[in-house]
């Protein structure tokens, strides 16, 4: 008879295991985001089994939450063509393969003869005082003894913030913007303007153009003729 | 001091004639070269006079510390003693003279000869450095020295191909005797760990008894560094079967032929072999055979001069076999006999080659004697001198190589060995052929109807006073060495006169037995001499259509002659064909294939790595990641294996 | 009592970063070069800081100053410095002159800083997230340029891997020895018989994922692409401090915490090292790019420097930082001198381009001549001592395989370098370039005379170097 835990873990381990090699191979990205939301889940509960609770709510919350929906707006908006990309995945699959097989092979060879040095648990940077849960002792250290490994975190968001708007913001002409200064200052009467209108008469022949025609390129008037229209 | 500076005045000169000689003018670098020629002469004599008749002792004068390497130390000193004052004095005497005469030579060149001025100032010297070296690697540095400026000077007329190709045979036929020297050098030092003479002839008896074991075989040491010594002398000298160069260096300039035959360059050998005295005494087999290729030398060149046309080579001939004869003489243990025919051969060779000059310049640079003839009336000073120095070379009494040439046969005759009355064998035979080929030359230049044509017969002069006083100089040399310095060289006063300069070992009685050879033995070359003279009369004077008929008669012979033994054909068969074909091969399979192409193939293997190094690189991140996976696993199983 | 004074240097330019961040932000106009004029007072007044740093471990024990990481800071802040000096000039004309630049480049100055200071892994690695997420975006920097969003996009992909990797690794160690501090790792690791298969892998991955910053064989892919298609001036700084960084901590890792089991880890380096200087000298003799030159030749100097870590010696150890030192001044001069390749306006990059340059630009000719010849291992040029340092360390510690594949490839490495000179020198001349700013001949000369005249100062450098070594073994 297994304990619960041991019940849990297995069944967490599998599932994972499971969706993780349905993300690689589903047909449909869609479905592969969201097998990739499953095996995010199982880690969490693995988490919990571990008693890292903190880590399995940060899972939850910023992979789950954030990461995996982002990538699911990413694949439903844009145009992937799949069947294209699979083509490399089967062009390389042998020599992945291969590479795969040795590198599982050398991985289980480490697995199997996996010690741990004997002074390990002495050696321990910050272990969890007792009778305190995993957030708590976290939250005791990340701001005082790891406090540098924080700030330099803090940096790297900051840096990569910086990046994704130097490498994607730009000013598009013909875009509109909101100019705060613009839009305070401006009166009735320069937006305003009452006009008696003739039976049976076009705009054209009225001359009620809106807005007033400026230096404007010709391609741009029937738009404005349909707006004038509605007005 | 002023032995040093009639050692480094040529240098002096050498370099400043030489080297800013375009800058100065021709006027000015002759001007120079002479002035230090002079100085250095006259300080040589000075030097020689100081040290025979005034009684400074034998020493050496250091210059400078040359070469400090472990425990070998190497002085750069001058050795001062009879061998060397006297050889200085002689060098710088006779380049004096040559050097004057160039003046009057060299007028008529396009160019600027200042180039040539320095050539024989640095001749000069470095047969200066050679005879007053104290070690034999200094002597060895003057030998090269000698070499080198005998290659510029035969080459000198650069484009001249044949000019070109004479200056390479002179440089590379030398070179095998100097491998030979260098070999000796380092046989000495490995014997004796030193090079400096002095020490050297200290230890030579004790180390008489050194063996050699090579191939199965003793050789004793001396023997062995002895014959390498004389292989190299041979180089230097023109003996045979090393003797090909010196008829080509008849390219060069007249008057370098005369530096190079009379006082510098070939002698050097034989004040070798004199130098080294105290080594080859104890080398009994080693001095045989300098006997015999002196004496076999003495006999080819002459047979050879007897038939050549080229007034140049006839001459050129007759040196080789003086050295021939002053070898001999070292052979049999002579070494004054042999130094004083090198001094007296000095005088009367320098005059012949300068008289020949004068002839090609009067007959407008033809140098055939069977273009000559008939221009003795024009050329009156030449004549003369040409005469003088004819019979001295013939060793007619009282000319300077009657003393000489009667002594080393008189030498050789009593040395009593077979060896030594082979030597005298064949010295006896060359002295008559020496005074034929002599009076033939005479005969063909100056006297019979002139075969010139017209054009070139009204234009041979009397050469200017520059040419001609050096002749006139010279022959004074000619005529007077031989009867004033007989007495001291091998006479009566020569244990007073070398001072030790020279050695000869204890059972070497060869001087002292010299008055006591049988009449007819030391009249014989006197004898033979003009016995020579009168045949050559007989066929160029008298019955001029004899000599072709003999020609004709014995063609075989004729042209065996003609073309000197065909020693040149041969080398060219036996070493120039197959160094070509070596050199071609080494050339074509060797350095075009295998040298070109390892470094080729290794460029191409490289440039290939690189094209198959880049292929990888395609730009796909897949093939990118899959690479640092797969290096990845490799680095993994490294450390798995290595555990 | 927590000792923030230790982090001084990287805090205060932390937080001039920012300032100057909002700085720019607030003030609207065109202002990138005053920026970059912020951000270079801010690295000169960091410069000084550094240097009165004193030894000292804070922050429980995660962040370390001693003089390994105090060398390692100036030769980052110095190859900063002169590649934001390069960048000045470049971004206006390229029209890419925005004042987010040297503020990015300065953010991943100070996770380098903070690396060349981990006295944990965990510091090492968040250092170095922060040092490549702001590389990422500067390379990106250029996003009209298809090239340059291509190479920002594939450096981040691999990065990402290789981040996995160097992730792995550390957890692996941590898995064994239960601390990722370096002071408390040799006790774990010589507690056990043997070694650990665990820890090895471990090691293994986090040597990998500094590989590949160092862009080292096999983790060297992203190297030729990102290069090129990265602004010059980003290419020029990839090539100095961030391989400054990653390298110092690779030191500090392999020395320091698995100093035991060097045994275990020198085949990997030595492999590493043979396999990029085979690399970086073979593959860049057919390029024509000149930046894709550069990669390859980047490539070859990493295996170079790590020739003098594999011995692991102090010798070896001071080897690399000298090799570090020359190859950042180099790099920056060779990077100032491709910078100033430009015709009619645009940027030429291909050394083709360069034909001729001696009749049309003698002192820029001279100049790249002078760092080819440095790159080259020629003396008396700075980087022959570099290379003099690292071989005779390997050879004194009996690696002689990778002192001869280091002498071989650097012959093979001077056909590619002295092609550029026969280029500029004997072609014929191409059109000349614009006249160049004072800003890159300020970088050129500066380079110039270090590379020229570091045999002059020898002795300090090598003192300040062996000294820092020192650290490592004391």
């Amino acid at each position: 008879m297994i304990s619960a835990s041991a019940f849990f873990f297995y069944l967490f381990s599998a599932i994972l295991l499971a969706s993780a090699a349905a993300v690689v191979t589903s047909r449909n990205p869609v479905h592969a985001v969201l097998f990739l939301i499953l095996a995010f889940f199982n880690a969490a509960g693995l988490f919990l089994l571990a008693g890292a609770e903190f880590l399995a709510m940060i899972l939850l919350i910023v992979y789950v939450g954030a990461v995996a929906v982002l990538f699911l707006f990413v694949v439903m908006m844009l145009d992937v063509d799949f069947v294209q990309l699979r083509e490399g995945v089967q062009k390389y699959a042998p020599v992945g393969a291969a590479v795969g097989a040795v590198l599982f092979g050398e991985l289980w060879a480490v697995v199997l003869g996996w010690q741990v040095s004997p002074g390990a648990d002495s050696l321990q940077g910050s272990p969890t005082p007792a009778n305190m849960d995993n957030t708590h002792a976290l939250g005791q250290v990340l701001y005082t003894d790891y406090v540098y490994l924080f700030q330099v975190s803090s940096l790297i968001l900051l840096v990569a913030m910086i990046g994704a708007i130097v490498l994607t913001h730009r000013r598009r002409e013909g875009t509109r913007r909101q100019n705060i200064t613009m839009q305070q200052t401006r009166s009735v009467r320069d937006t305003l303007e009452t006009l008696q209108v003739r039976m049976g008469a076009g705009v054209q022949e009225l001359g009620i153009l809106r807005p007033r025609p400026r230096a404007e390129p010709a391609e741009e008037e029937p738009r404005h003729e349909h707006a004038a229209g509605d007005h | 001091m002023l032995f040093a500076t009639a050692v480094f005045a040529p240098l002096l000169g050498a370099l400043l004639a030489g080297l800013p000689g375009r800058v100065l003018g021709d006027r000015a670098a002759q001007l120079i070269a002479i002035c230090f020629m002079l100085l250095a002469s006259v300080c040589g004599v000075a030097a020689w006079v100081q040290h025979i008749y005034l009684g400074v002792p034998n020493g050496v004068v250091p210059v400078a510390d040359w070469i400090t390497a472990g425990d070998f130390r190497l002085q750069w000193a001058l050795q001062y003693d009879t061998l060397s004052t006297t050889m200085v004095a002689m060098v710088t005497c006779v380049a004096t003279l040559i050097h004057i005469y160039s003046v009057g030579y060299m007028a008529h060149e396009r160019f600027t000869t200042s180039r040539f001025f320095g050539y024989l100032s640095l001749f000069s010297f470095s047969m200066l450095m050679l005879v007053t070296a104290n070690n034999l690697v200094q002597l060895f540095f003057g030998w090269e020295g000698v070499g080198l400026c005998s290659y510029l000077l035969i080459g000198y007329w650069y484009d001249r191909p044949s000019a070109c190709a004479a200056a390479i045979k002179a440089m590379i036929v030398n070179r095998v005797g100097d491998l030979s020297f260098a070999l000796g050098i380092a046989a000495v030092f490995l014997r004796f760990g030193v090079v400096d003479f002095s020490t050297i002839f200290a230890a030579v008896p004790a180390h008489v008894d050194d063996m050699y074991h090579l191939l199965g075989t003793d050789f004793r040491a001396y023997e062995v560094i002895g014959v390498l010594l004389f292989i190299g002398a041979m180089g230097k000298s023109a003996q045979i079967f090393l003797h090909t160069w010196l008829p080509d260096a008849m390219e060069g300039p007249t008057p370098v032929s005369a530096l190079i035959h009379a006082a510098t360059m070939v002698t050097a050998g034989v004040f070798l072999m004199a130098r080294m005295s105290p080594l080859m005494e104890y080398a009994p087999g080693a001095l045989g055979m300098v006997t015999f290729i002196g004496a076999t030398t003495c006999l080819f060149a002459a047979t050879i001069g007897c038939v050549q046309n080229d007034i140049k080579r006839v001459i050129a001939y007759s040196t080789c076999s003086q050295l021939g004869y002053m070898f001999l003489a070292a052979g049999v243990g002579a070494y004054q006999a042999s130094v004083f025919h090198l001094i007296t051969h000095a005088f009367f060779k320098a005059l012949l080659f300068l008289c020949a000059g004068s002839v090609i310049h009067a007959m407008s640079d033809e140098q055939d004697m069977r273009k000559m003839g008939g221009i003795w009336r024009r050329v009156p000073v030449t004549y003369a001198a040409m005469w003088m120095g004819s019979l001295a070379l013939g060793g007619v009494f009282p000319f300077a190589g009657y003393f000489s040439k009667d002594a080393i046969l008189n030498a050789a005759f009593e040395s009593g060995s077979g060896i030594g009355l082979y030597g005298f064998a064949c010295g006896s035979a060359a002295a008559f052929l020496t005074a034929f080929y002599s009076g033939r030359l005479l005969f063909m230049t100056f006297h019979g109807a002139p075969r010139a044509d017209h054009h070139t017969m009204e234009h041979v002069h009397e050469s200017p006073l520059t040419m001609t006083g050096p002749l006139m100089a010279l022959s004074v040399g000619a005529v007077l060495a031989g009867w004033w310095f007989y007495p001291q060289f091998i006479g009566s006063l020569q244990q007073a006169y070398w001072q030790g300069a020279l050695f000869n070992g204890a059972n070497n009685h060869v001087l002292q037995r010299l008055e006591d050879v049988p009449a007819v033995i030391a009249l014989l070359p006197s004898v033979l001499g003009l016995a020579g003279f009168a045949i050559a009369v007989w066929f160029y004077i008298i019955n001029t259509a004899l000599p072709v008929r003999l020609a004709e008669r014995f063609r075989p012979v004729y042209l065996f002659l003609l073309n000197k033994w065909y020693f040149d054909e041969l080398y060219d068969r036996i070493f120039v064909k197959p160094a070509w074909f070596l050199a071609r091969l080494l050339w074509h399979t060797g350095d075009e294939t295998l040298i070109d192409g390892v470094p080729n193939g290794l460029a191409e293997l490289t440039v290939d790595g690189s094209r198959q190094a880049v292929r990888i690189q395609t730009g796909s991140i897949a093939i990118y990641a899959f690479t640092m996976l797969i290096g990845l696993v490799g680095l993994v199983s490294i450390f798995l294996f290595n555990r | 009592m927590m000792n923030w004074a230790a982090a001084s240097p990287e805090i205060f330019l932390a937080v001039a970063g920012m300032a100057i961040l909002l700085f720019g932000v607030l003030l609207k106009k065109e202002n990138a070069a005053l920026c970059t004029m912020l951000v270079l007072g801010a690295f000169a007044a960091t410069f000084v800081m550094v240097m009165q740093t004193v030894p000292q471990t804070a922050y429980s024990s995660l962040f370390v100053t001693d003089a390994f990481a105090s060398y390692a800071k100036l030769l980052i802040l110095a190859g900063g410095a002169l590649t934001m000096v390069l960048s000045l000039d470049y971004n206006e004309r390229q029209g890419i002159g925005r004042f987010e630049f040297p503020v990015l480049m300065l953010f991943s100055t100070v996770g380098m800083m903070t690396m060349a200071s981990a006295a944990n892994l965990m510091t090492l690695y968040m250092g170095l997230e922060l040092m490549s997420l702001s590389i990422y975006v500067l390379a990106a920097f250029a996003r009209e340029e298809l090239r340059s969003a291509e190479a920002g996009l594939k450096y981040f992909v691999l990065s990402a891997l290789a981040s996995g990797l160097l992730l792995y690794g550390i957890s692996l160690t941590y898995g064994f020895a239960g601390t990722m501090d370096f002071a408390k790792l040799p006790d774990a690791v010589t507690g056990v018989d043997g070694v650990s298969t665990g820890l090895m892998v471990g090691i293994a991955f986090v040597i990998a994922g500094l590989a590949f910053k160092l862009s080292a064989v096999p983790f060297h892919m992203w190297t030729p692409d990102v290069y090129e298609g990265a602004p010059t001036p980003v290419t020029a700084f990839m090539s100095t401090a961030p391989k400054v960084a990653p390298f110092v901590v690779l030191l500090r890792v392999l020395i320091g915490p698995f100093g035991h089991v060097s045994v275990q880890w020198q085949p990997i380096i030595e492999v590493v090292s043979i396999a990029s200087m085979l690399l970086g000298s073979f593959a860049a003799i057919g390029q024509t790019n000149i930046k894709r030159l550069m990669a390859y030749s980047s490539i070859g100097h990493m295996g170079y420097a790590l020739v003098g870590l594999a011995p692991g010696t102090e010798s070896g150890v001071r080897g690399v930082l000298i090799y570090l030192l020359t190859y950042v001044a180099m790099s920056a001069g060779a990077f100032a001198c491709v910078i100033a390749m430009r015709r009619q306006g645009k940027s030429v990059e291909r050394i083709s381009d360069l034909a001729g340059l001696a009749k049309t630009d003698l002192p820029l000719a001279s100049l790249l001549t002078l760092f080819m010849f440095s790159m080259a291992g020629v003396p008396p040029f700075a980087g022959f001592f570099g290379k003099l340092y690292v071989f005779l360390a390997a050879v004194q510690s009996g690696l002689w395989l990778l002192a001869i594949v280091g002498i071989l490839t650097s012959v093979v490495a001077c056909y590619y370098y002295i092609r550029i000179i026969k280029v500029m020198f004997f072609d014929a001349p191409a059109p000349a370039f614009d006249t160049r700013s004072a800003s890159v001949s300020f970088v050129a000369i500066a380079s110039g005379m270090f590379t020229l005249l570091f045999v002059l100062a020898l002795g300090p450098f090598t003192g300040a170097a062996e000294a820092a070594a020192r650290v490592l073994f004391g």
